[in-house]
């Protein structure tokens, strides 16, 4: 499908979120996504973009991309991608869900988050660049 | 977010409103810590009015339930709905912290 690809470059820092946010919610409207996918979405892209301001550029600063194309009635194609140090999500470890209280990991619940709640969740390194992609709505029964 | 505590005989209940994100999940655990700090063993978040949580969220309800279960106390989280209990359910965290449907389900129990 031929999609076209609408995007916004901020400062990758925590202080971009909203308007990154409300970037992609202007998407979501045009998609026409159900309102329960929009909070997920929302979720997942909290999760992804804090990610990169806090660790793609350390010590240094740089900017992240977020883009959006419709890619059918009620579904949202999105790319985040910036210019940091190799980071493959699809490469971390998921946590130990079983772990009872006190062993129970108290990180990787974001990127466990992130592929719960996406299709076709996808990581390239092109040109020094980072891409993750993906569609939403996720899987129907996230987290099975 | 806004959180507003309750003092009872035997617990703190803290009534966490809006949405808990990267930017203000450390407020929930600051709040817990100034409880604990004072001698509250056992916390009830009432979460029905908790619109999002974020896994920073998660990061403070864990952090906060560790350090009172290594004092004999506990976090129990009471009237969680919609994508915040999902987002328990799916990471699994529904069965680690005690989970009621209500804040007089939770005090009942301590």
């Amino acid at each position: 499908m031929d999609r076209e690809f609408v995007r916004l470059t901020l400062p990758a820092s925590l202080d971009s979120l909203q308007a990154l946010l409300d970037f992609a919610h202007a998407g979501a409207d045009s998609a026409g996504l159900a309102q329960s996918d929009w909070e997920k979405l929302e979720l997942v892209l909290e999760e992804l973009l804090v990610n990169v301001a806090r660790y793609a550029y350390q010590p240094e600063s740089g900017d992240v991309e977020l883009a959006y194309a419709v890619d059918g009635p009620g579904i949202l194609a999105l790319e985040i991608s910036d210019t940091g140090r190799v980071f493959n999500p699809l490469e971390q470890p998921v946590p130990d869900l079983s772990a009872g209280l006190l062993d129970r990991p108290i990180g990787g619940l974001g990127l466990f988050l992130v592929r719960s709640l996406t299709n076709s969740l996808d990581y390239r390194r092109e040109g020094g660049r980072n891409t993750v992609s993906f569609r939403v709505p996720g899987p129907a029964r996230p987290g099975t | 977010m806004n959180i507003e505590p309750t003092q009872l005989e035997k617990a703190v209940v803290l009534k966490v409103t809006g949405r808990m994100d990267a930017e203000n999940a450390h407020e929930f655990e600051e709040a817990c810590d100034r409880w604990i700090s004072q001698g509250t063993r056992h916390l009830i978040a009432e979460l029905d009015g908790l619109q999002y949580v974020s896994s920073m969220g998660l990061r403070s309800f864990l952090a906060v339930a560790q350090k009172l279960q290594s004092k004999s106390g506990s976090l129990s989280l009471a009237g969680l709905t919609g994508l915040p209990r999902q987002v328990f359910e799916m990471t699994r965290l529904i069965g680690v912290f005690p989970v009621y449907e209500s804040t007089q389900q939770a005090i009942a129990k301590l």
